[in-house]
């Protein structure tokens, strides 16, 4: 438990100021939806329209998707720079669970950054005499989840083989970047799962696709803990 | 102190350069290829002469908001990192005052935003010539001009933002997070005529116009007001973030 807490103190600072953007940017879609909706589209669209466009498809989902992947950063990489990963790795515990307790601590802030919009959206929408279905908004609160996730363990894999500073994070943006826009290339749908569209509700969602985008996310943790196991601190 | 400054960033600056060198090159190299039916990009992108091509794609379009976001991890530094890295104490037991520690990694990071800046100007009109078209160079640097103030804000916040917050990925969230916020506040009915928001001013939102001949999407002179402000802003930003380390107790 105490791994968990150790985790929590490392990305609390990160996870609270997404959680404060997300929800600031969120009631501020709604209850100023006159204003944002010039900026989110030249066109006229109607309240649930704009919502997609505004929040689960458009500006809020960047937002999510850069602090979820900034959520990923750290590990024993980045303790060894501060001199505190000989301290860590004296802990009766092994590197495994070092690994697992801050991917699992990561992908639990990730869920939650997931359904803030999703939870406040429907929420706040009869204030303004508006509605927004339920169902839909946690149906995209889940699809940010999964996808989210798989976003985290870029930047968990990245904290893992890029040793300089702020050297992880860059190399995260810019995997993150390739791929989004390898995805977007002419056939790609047919080999990648564009995990932004899959968010986003425009692309597959299926179950299959998203065991897959869960099982890729499993993976890519699993190999962070392998290199991790074997690194010499 | 020079050499200090840029063994510190020059892994940053190189991943940055490189990264835009090949968005850029990769733009103009597989032109045919991008606007091709199949790829998912705008019609105007796919459609429209090389120039407004260049236009969405680089200027306004995605190398704009890596570049911008990429900036950001640039200004990272100062002595509140390396006090987290236990090397402060050497550092300031240098025998030179703290405004110089401070001063060279500004005057450094500026210099390496200039280069980045150009990589735009230099590589889009020299690779278009290899794929028979051409992209003039006072358009390219008029753009690259616009980029190196427009970084510089953004460099000047995540140095202060470096300065201020002790956590390693704090100032970057928090930069980020503000760049949001401007786009937002910027692009609010009210505040849009002013063209607060950065972005729209690197990329010069809805000023570009056409020449006579329909053949060249131009922007406006450059507004040397607003670029005075910006610079104004971002010597206001890096102030604040050299009194801060002046004060601060290591």
């Amino acid at each position: 438990m105490m791994l968990f807490y150790k985790a929590w103190l490392e990305s609390r600072t990160r996870f609270l100021l997404g959680l404060l953007a997300l929800t600031g940017l969120s009631a501020v879609f709604v209850f100023f939806n006159n204003d944002v909706r010039t900026i989110v589209t030249e066109h006229e669209v109607g309240y649930v329209e704009y919502i997609w466009k505004g929040i689960f498809k458009g500006h809020l989902r960047d937002v999510y998707v850069v602090v979820t992947l900034l959520m990923g950063l750290g590990g024993l990489d980045r303790e060894r720079s501060y001199g505190t990963a000989a301290c860590t790795l004296a802990l009766p515990v092994s590197r495994w669970r070092l690994i697992a307790a801050r991917g699992i601590t990561g992908m639990i802030e990730t869920a939650v950054l997931a359904f803030l919009p999703a939870s406040m959206v429907p929420a706040l929408s009869p204030f303004i005499g508006e509605s927004y279905p339920w169902s839909l908004a946690l149906q995209f609160g889940t699809l940010w989840t999964i996808g989210g996730i798989l976003i985290f363990t870029i930047g968990f894999l990245a904290s893992v083989i890029f040793v300089g500073e702020y050297s992880a994070a860059i190399a995260a943006l810019v995997i993150l970047f390739g791929y989004t826009m390898t995805t977007d290339l002419p056939g790609m749908e047919h080999h990648i799962i564009d995990v932004h569209d899959v968010m986003n509700g425009s692309g597959p969602h299926d179950a299959t696709t998203l065991a897959a985008i869960l099982l890729t996310a499993a993976v890519t943790i699993w190999s962070a803990g392998y290199i991790t196991s074997r690194k010499d601190y | 102190m020079w050499f200090k400054a840029w063994r510190e960033s020059r892994g940053r600056f190189f991943a940055i350069a490189l990264t835009l060198s090949a968005l850029c090159a990769s733009a103009v190299l597989l032109e045919s290829y991008i606007r091709q039916d199949q790829m998912l990009i705008s019609l105007r992108t796919r459609e429209g002469s090389f120039t407004e091509y260049i236009y969405n794609l680089i200027y306004a379009g995605s190398a704009k908001g890596v570049y911008a976001l990429l900036v950001m991890f640039l200004g990272l530094g100062g002595l509140q990192r390396e006090r987290a890295q236990h090397t402060a104490g050497f550092t300031l037991a240098l025998p030179v005052s703290r405004l110089r520690v401070i001063g060279t990694q500004i005057v450094v990071g500026t210099i390496q935003l200039a280069v980045l800046a150009l990589i735009p100007a230099i590589l889009i009109p020299s690779l278009s010539v290899l794929t028979h078209h051409s992209y003039p160079l006072p358009v390219a640097l008029h753009f690259s001009a616009l980029w190196f103030f427009g970084g510089l804000i953004i460099f000047a916040a995540s140095f202060l933002l470096s300065v201020l917050t002790p956590g390693e990925y704090t100032a970057p969230v928090i930069c980020y997070l503000a760049l949001v916020l401007d786009t937002f506040v910027g692009a609010w009915h009210p505040l849009a005529v002013y063209r607060l928001n950065l972005m729209w001013i690197m990329g010069e939102f809805k000023t570009m116009r056409w020449n006579a001949e329909h053949s060249l999407l131009q922007p406006p002179p450059l507004s040397w007001p607003r670029i005075s402000v910006m610079v104004f802003l971002a010597a206001l930003l890096l102030s604040a973030a050299i009194r801060v380390t002046d004060e601060q107790d290591f």
